[in-house]
């Protein structure tokens, strides 16, 4: 059996096909697959060349056999991957006579598309496309799922969990790297081998890109971090362009010599990709096969280290310590909660960017709200962050349910806040922990609370590795967190939780977490105790601390101790954070030597001033009187400039920018005493479906907003369903939407068309690159804006008829 | 002041009057972000040139009816088709200023602009020495979308092109290229030197737009 065999034997894949078929005649974007029933003696004959030439596993000629690739052929998709599949163990009986045991790769290649929040690929979508093929695959008899070439995380994703979920198959992966180790869409190699190894696929690996030479180095960097079996296909060589068509140099005795080396430096399953030939495979087992290559390849002691990931970036947690924001929860904040019920998406994402340049590795995550579908919200916050940050989040929910949606759609092995000692709870997370990878925080309590000693702590902590390990989860993804209790309630607070936390670190060797603001609950200049506990914990063995990065007091104690304890070479960071500060401060900080009037400061675009004015201003004046008699009129004089030429776009958006900032000191105060924000108008805006071009719908967006309209922003390829579903259910008077290009524009006429069946009396704008009045009309839209200023002005005369219209009714 | 700098505030709508200093320090700064964080990469590939019947060419197996680019490459035997983009880094960097400040988003998009069609300035120079040693002269590059040259036709090239997986570029279901900051073209190879005509701006109806070059 396969399972057996990895990582215990070598195994050799087949070569490249796609470089035969195309001397067989196969034309540059001509689909290959159909060659699988129309050209089969073709096929058969390339298979069964691979396993004469010693192939073990031989992939079938299914790379883009998904409904998104594969469109308009003259035979079905399930019909193609049987053919393909049948065509594997035809040559399986021809090529292979010596009885050894070999296989047929169902190979599954990427759709093509970009998935979103940066395409239009939706999760899901690309998860059922996978999921077809794999279905057919393993109808037809595949004994292994083979899914290479990947360059998007997300997307390999989507792909193993469609194979796992949906067949009983082994599965591997390989992605695509650069010479410098890095994925098209920006990810690095522990990002990848820790998503992979926590989806659980049977063996991961690199394929394409690169040859056989520069995929060495990119394989040690794998062997770092892997603790499963490593697969490496390279190209015959890096592409070469003669002509304007790329072809591939290197012979198949360099090519063996390369994979004798790649087989010592620890890959297990070894075959080629583009430009190799049954002849490149030939060699390379011959000579591998003589060689003592595998029995004696270098294999770095696998210490299994704590990582989690993003699309981007995997953090490791157990040596130098690391930061997890805590700012993106409600608990004892109105403004934040406001934002919840507000559905202010935004307000959480500008949290997460400040956090991230103050210094966070890791963003804790938290909606949980009483009245608020966290299922539903807690995945859109994730994607939403994940589309600007590519910090690791930590998913933070006591919802089961909110917790699987949210890992689910994650792009990356999250961490998981959390698990505790109670059967109830392990019950229910671990198992999410085996499906889609992730490092769970375990708190040390269960049925009987939180123990007050230190063993207690220690004991519960076991006990959850233990139940972790029945599930297949090693103790590098479970980190202990010994919880930390008030000291003005609990005096021995600190001291036990301490203790704990280095008896945890020295039984186990587990990593640690601690949240660490809530020990100074109750007392006065709370910031100065909890720095200096933060301090005391990551000396006691601290591994990650849940804090707040905007707190000037956490962060030195941070930066001074990565600068003592030798983690900051050189004391770079330490001096690079405090050097040329005379006193560091805390984030945010208005210059206090301006006395620029808020009007002015809001003209001339300049944000710190507007800040500082603003906060000076509100605590003499009404909110609203602010925003009545000095904010407006400085953003109309602005406005009005912006119309006769004298201010141009960036001008006109840096006042904008500054007006914003403002806004949020008024709305902090607002929040703060409790008062209501008068009742805003809503206005929806959007990108039509199909386009992702969103930065004029942005611009639209922040002016509005200056005026004071609420603005629903539904971002970018909005289905016009989902359009015309929000106005009647928020029950908005106007949408705006953006188009970029003709074939968009259709889409912005169908949702008008929509709007005008579900929401009759609802006022449409548009606007976008390629509109003009005449298509506006053509169109049945009520308003074309030539430019942002215009769509305010015209938001303002639909709001203010209507004010006339309702003030007539009484 | 470099060219990319006034194109990038020509983008901006500046037209012929002159930028202020705050937005100037923007758009160097925002060239500077671009420098680290984009990942300029471009792919061709050369095909096969037919012209069947007016306004209908053939670019190997790509059927084409648009007569401005029947004209555009009348004369050639061979066309190179290009992909170019700025990758997935230049959206997200666009995308996370749009939250925090949105004048730098709207600066570092005409910035993207520039820098993209920058490159493709510079790699098509070099081609066109490269080309002329063979005895072929490339004609203006054209691209998807503009004049009567349908935008219908961009998945076939991103197709032949072999894109997505070559320089991760790729479409969306409205022909739309992604990652945003992308463009493909073809260029036309001919063995004679016509004078090369007008190209951008120049040759565009639209006498009024608020973009227009000079």
């Amino acid at each position: 059996m396969l399972k057996e065999r990895l990582g215990k034997e070598i195994l050799f894949f087949d070569g490249g096909t796609g470089t035969l078929l195309q001397e067989r005649g196969l034309k540059p974007g001509e689909l290959p697959e159909a060659w699988s029933i129309a050209r089969r003696d073709i096929l058969v004959d390339i298979h069964r060349q691979y396993y004469e030439a010693g192939s073990d596993i031989v992939l079938s000629n299914t790379f883009g056999a998904n409904a998104l690739k594969y469109k308009g052929g003259a035979y079905s998709l399930k019909e193609i991957v049987r053919a393909s599949i049948e065509n594997v163990k035809e040559a399986a009986v021809i090529g292979a006579k010596d009885g050894r045991e070999v296989y047929a790769g169902l190979d599954i290649g990427p759709t093509g598309k970009l998935l979103r929040p940066m395409g239009d690929l939706g999760f899901e979508e690309a998860y059922e496309v996978f999921k077809e093929a794999a279905v057919y695959g393993e109808a037809a008899g595949a004994d292994l799922i083979h899914i290479e070439t990947m360059s998007d995380t997300y997307e390999v994703k989507a792909a193993v969990l469609a194979a796992k979920e949906n067949t009983q198959l082994p599965v591997f992966a390989t992605m695509i790297f650069d010479e410098r180790g890095k994925l098209l869409t920006g990810g690095d190699v522990p990002s990848v081998v820790a998503l992979l190894e926590g989806l659980r696929v049977d063996a991961l690996g690199i394929n394409c890109g690169l040859g056989p030479k520069q995929m060495l180095g990119i394989l040690d960097e794998v062997m770092k971090y892997a603790s499963i079996p490593v697969i490496v296909k390279p190209n015959a060589g890096l592409p070469r362009q003669r002509d304007g068509q790329v072809y591939y140099d290197v012979e198949p005795g360099e090519f063996a010599g390369y994979m004798e080396e790649i087989v010592r430096h620890g890959a297990a399953l070894v075959g080629g990709c583009c430009g190799t030939t049954p002849a490149h495979i030939k060699k390379m087992v011959e000579q591998v096969r003589q060689s003592d290559a595998f029995s004696h390849r270098i294999l770095p002691e696998t210490v299994g280290k704590t990582m989690v990931s993003s699309y981007g970036r995997a953090v490791i947690l157990g040596d130098r310590p690391v930061i997890i924001g805590e700012r993106i929860n409600p608990t004892g904040k109105k403004r934040f909660k406001q934002a919840l019920k507000e559905h202010d998406l935004d307000y959480l994402i500008r949290e997460g960017i400040a956090q991230q340049d103050a210094g966070a590795h890791i963003l804790d995550v938290n909606v949980g709200l009483p009245d608020i579908d966290e299922a539903a919200l807690l995945p859109e916050v994730v994607e939403s962050l994940q589309s600007i940050t590519s910090l690791p989040l930590q998913i933070d929910t006591v919802d089961e349910a909110s917790m699987e949606a949210a890992m689910r759609i994650y792009n990356g092995k999250p961490m998981v806040n959390s698990v505790n000692g109670k059967q109830e709870s392990m019950d229910a997370v671990f198992p999410l922990i085996r499906k889609y990878g992730g490092v769970a925080v375990g708190l040390t309590l269960d049925e009987d609370g939180i123990p007050g000693d230190v063993k207690g702590r220690v004991r519960i902590a076991g006990k959850m590795i233990e139940e972790a390990e029945k599930y297949g989860i090693s103790r590098k993804d479970l980190v202990i967190d010994v919880l930390a209790m008030t000291i003005s309630s609990d005096p021995g607070g600190a001291r036990v939780a301490l203790d704990a936390l280095q008896a945890v670190r020295e039984t186990y060797g587990v990593c640690t977490v601690l949240g660490v603001s809530n020990i100074s609950f109750g007392l006065p200049l709370r910031p100065a105790i909890n720095a200096n506990f933060y301090t005391l914990a990551m000396q006691r063995g601290l591994s990650a601390g849940i804090i707040n990065p905007l707190s000037g007091d956490m962060m030195r104690s941070y930066y001074s101790y990565c600068a003592l304890m030798n983690y900051d070479d050189n004391c770079k960071e330490y001096i690079r954070q405090y050097g040329s500060a005379s006193a560091p401060r805390d984030i945010p900080a208005a210059s206090e030597n301006t006395q620029i009037p808020l009007g002015t400061a809001i003209e001339r675009g300049l944000k710190e001033e507007a800040h500082h004015a603003a906060a000076v201003l509100v605590k003499t004046t009404e909110p609203l009187d602010i925003i009545n008699h000095q904010m407006i009129p400085a953003l109309d004089r602005v406005g009005k400039g912006f119309e006769q030429g004298t201010v141009f776009l960036p001008q006109l958006l840096m006042s904008a920018d500054a007006a914003k900032i403002a806004f949020a000191v008024l709305k902090e105060e607002l929040s703060k005493s409790g008062a209501q924000d008068t009742d805003k108008d809503k206005v929806i805006l959007a990108t039509v479906k199909g386009d992702i071009h969103d930065i004029g719908k942005n611009i639209v967006k922040v002016l509005l907003e200056n005026y004071n309209f609420d603005v629903i922003d539904l971002g970018k390829d909005v289905p016009p369903e989902r359009i015309a579903e929000t106005a009647v259910r928020e029950d908005v008077r106007l949408v705006g939407l953006s188009a970029l290009m003709t074939t968009t524009v259709v889409s912005m006429e169908d949702t008008i068309k929509l709007l005008r069946k579900t929401k009759p009396g609802c006022k449409v704008m548009v606007g976008g690159a390629v509109l003009n009045q005449e298509y506006a009309d053509l169109i049945g839209a009520d308003f074309y804006g030539k430019d942002a200023m215009q769509s305010v002005y015209y938001a303002q005369k639909v709001f203010e008829a209507e004010a006339d219209r309702s003030s007539g009714e009484r | 002041m470099n060219t990319r700098t006034k194109e990038a505030i020509r983008y901006l709508g500046y037209g012929s009057r002159a930028v202020d200093d705050k937005t100037l320090a923007l758009v160097l700064e925002s060239f500077d972000e671009l420098d680290r964080v984009a990942e300029k990469r471009i792919i061709y590939r050369i095909f096969p040139l037919t012209a069947p019947e007016t306004d209908w060419l053939r670019i190997d197996n790509l059927k084409i009816h648009s007569r401005n680019l029947s004209r555009n490459l009348r004369g050639c035997e061979k066309a190179v088709l290009l992909g170019a983009t700025l990758g997935i880094q230049t959206d997200r960097l666009l995308k996370r200023y749009s939250y925090t400040d949105m004048a730098r988003a709207v600066v570092l998009q005409a910035c993207a602009a520039a820098v993209l069609e920058e490159n493709l300035d510079r790699w098509q120079t070099a081609l066109k020495e490269q080309m002329k040693e063979e005895g072929y002269y490339l004609r203006p590059r054209f691209s998807p979308g503009y004049g009567d040259f349908s935008i219908e036709h961009q998945g076939e090239i991103l197709r032949m092109l072999d894109s997505a997986k070559r320089i991760g570029l790729s479409m969306t279901g409205g022909n739309m290229l992604a990652p945003t900051k992308s463009v493909t073209a073809v260029i036309g190879m001919g063995r004679n030197d016509v004078p090369c005509p007008a190209g951008g701006c120049e040759c565009c109806g639209k006498d009024d737009c608020l973009y227009r070059r000079g």
